[in-house]
């Protein structure tokens, strides 16, 4: 229904609608979709594996705006990786999640971002990296640091997360609600640029069949 | 309610209770509702209120016995049915192992097998059909199963033991990824029907599908382990012993729709959606005009259900009801079945957007009625101007 509204028409001058596609990436059992549950159920329990694509939902209002999340939650197996760009394609908004337990996991959500660099501009997604279980702080391989700084020479928000344990999980959401707000509100203000923006959601958001 | 408290306090004293005892029906609140006379230390009633009150009190029996009597019937009938449905399991049994079975090669086409099969395979047979019926085009042995067994235990050994990086590169597969495999296998395990609680860490069948993924692994190292393939394996450890699920697990993924699926194939798998919205705008327009309008493509739901043959997104003994008829009428069962829950669901999702209609689909209500379902499904017609599925 949300989709049969025209981009532009809004009072705001920013996306009406305000859905806003979000997918989570990585590799298998680094908790997306944990997370993912944590968020829109605030609960925690053990997640079946993500055969192909499951979906959420989440509406988050901010002093700026309210945002509507329609998260698509894949599945991380590297075998999957060839369906998986049917599930990223015309996203605003992208989670690289990683374990911090398991080093080879970072590594992982570093070739996804290589896959999305080509498929988008970088003021077209935004890119947040999420380095999760820091209930299992013991196990861990992955500094925060080495984390940050991946994420900081690449523009990435970043945060460390636990959906067992809920640590912010909210917050990384939050985070990107508002820099999707931020953008949309530069492009409302460089006109020109704005009418462009909105005839690219129109196609980005075609979830034509891939064939 | 009145009846019920002074029938309690009351039934003890009722004389007419031996009697109705015999009766088929008994009514039980209104034995022992008794029109007393007023107690004698008060003034008589008059004749005319008497009269009223005994005639209240007798529409109230009647009322009550008639509640009773149509409640009861309702209970007979349900006892009725179970045990009908239970006899006609336990004659389906027979049939099957008395007829069926001994002559399968004969028997499995006929009709009348084909109209007992979609009634669903009793379980106790159920293990024996599906093997007959995926066959062994392999001709894999049990003799195999535990030649593979023996290279996956060496392996997960060497693994262990940090010796496996030489062994595997001199295979052409690199470690990483093999490590990558078998640790996933130990991983999903305890992710496969968590709430059985026979697949987890201790539990009886845990170490039975941790040797059948690491067998086929083992078996068909080209495919390896896909996710997904933990729940086809568990379904079929239900229903058979170990070596016979190998085989039907191997021989299962052997064919064609499956191969291209778990190889994820994608130029394959596209045909296969393409097929499926063929037969989907045929059999529900309107609904396909829908899910046009809303981008909503067959991969969104479809992957899951034919990854896992509807295991993980169905009630356990409805999939296995799928299965049965997958397995007499191949793969174009499982797209059948797709657009029966299409259209059992279609007036809801109509009024859905789409990440509604997305988020319906991969997590399907858990209280589906099956009779319904497989009414639904039956309703499909897998013909599109004049062509059969595997044409189209």
């Amino acid at each position: 229904m949300a989709l049969k509204a025209t981009p532009g028409t809004s009072p705001e001058g920013i996306c009406p609608t305000n859905i806003h596609k979000v997918v989570l990436l990585g590799s298998t059992a680094v908790g997306k979709s944990s997370l993912a549950y944590r968020y829109v159920k605030n609960d925690f329990k053990e997640s079946l594996p993500t055969v192909g694509c499951s979906f959420f939902t989440q509406t988050l209002s901010l002093e700026t705006g309210t945002v509507k999340f329609e998260i698509w939650d894949t599945a991380g197996q590297e075998k999957y990786h060839s369906v998986c760009h049917l599930y990223y394609r015309g996203a605003h908004a992208a989670l690289l999640v990683y374990d911090i337990t398991h080093k080879e996991t970072l590594n992982r959500a570093k070739l996804w971002l290589r896959d999305l660099e080509k498929e988008f501009l970088p003021d077209e997604i935004v890119i947040a990296l999420v380095g999760n279980k820091t209930d299992l702080a013991a196990e861990r391989e992955v500094s925060t640091e080495e984390g940050e700084e991946f994420a900081r020479t690449k523009g990435l928000l970043f945060m460390e997360t636990s959906a067992k344990s809920n640590h912010l999980v909210n917050e990384i959401f939050t985070a990107i609600a508002q820099k999707l707000l931020q953008r949309e509100q530069e492009k409302a203000s460089a006109p020109s640029l704005s009418r462009r923006s909105t005839v690219n959601l129109g196609e980005d958001r075609g979830r034509t069949g891939c064939c | 309610e009145y009846e019920e408290k002074t029938g309690r306090a009351h039934r003890p004293l009722s004389p007419k209770q031996n009697v109705r005892k015999n009766l088929d029906f008994e009514p039980l609140s209104t034995t022992a509702l008794i029109l007393e006379d007023r107690p004698a230390n008060l003034p008589a009633k008059p004749a005319e209120e008497a009269q009223k009150h005994r005639q209240q009190y007798e529409e109230m029996v009647v009322q009550a016995k008639k509640r009773e009597l149509k409640e009861a019937q309702k209970r007979k009938k349900q006892l009725e049915e179970r045990c009908k449905l239970e006899d006609s399991i336990g004659n389906a049994v027979l049939t099957w192992n008395n007829e069926i079975l001994p002559n399968w090669e004969t028997m499995c086409c006929s009709r009348k097998v084909r109209e007992l099969w979609w009634q669903g395979i009793p379980p106790s047979v159920r293990g024996k059909v599906w093997s007959l019926a995926i066959g062994n085009e392999l001709n894999i042995t049990h003799e195999l199963y535990d030649i593979c067994l023996a290279r996956a235990k060496e392996k997960w050994r060497s693994l262990s033991t940090g010796g496996a990086e030489v062994e595997c590169e001199d295979a052409g597969f690199s470690a990483a990824d093999r490590e990558a495999s078998l640790e996933l296998i130990k991983l999903d395990i305890s992710r496969t029907f968590p709430n059985l609680c026979i697949f987890q860490q201790g539990g009886p069948y845990h170490d039975t599908l941790h040797s059948i993924l690491g067998a086929y692994t083992c078996y068909r190292p080209d495919v390896g382990y896909v996710q997904g393939m933990s729940f086809i394996a568990a379904v079929l450890i239900l229903n058979l012993d170990t070596a016979d699920a190998f085989i039907a697990f191997s021989n299962l993924l052997n064919k064609p729709c499956q191969m291209a699926f778990f190889r994820v194939d994608h130029g394959l798998m596209l045909t296969y959606f393409a097929a499926f919205e063929v037969f989907f705008e045929e059999n529900l327009p309107k609904l396909f005009a829908h899910f046009k309008k809303n981008n909503l493509t067959p991969d969104i739901y479809l992957i899951d259900w034919i990854f896992t043959l509807y295991s993980k997104s169905l009630p356990l003994d409805l999939a296995c009801r799928v299965w049965d008829v997958f397995c007499r009428d191949g793969e174009e069962f499982l797209f059948r079945t797709a657009l029966g829950i299409l259209k059992l669901f279609e007036d809801i999702l109509t009024k859905m957007d789409f990440i509604h209609i997305a988020q319906f689909l991969t997590k399907l209500p858990e209280d589906l009625p099956s009779e319904e379902f497989f009414m639904s499904i039956a309703t499909i017609q897998m013909q599109s101007r004049n062509k059969k599925w595997a044409q189209v």
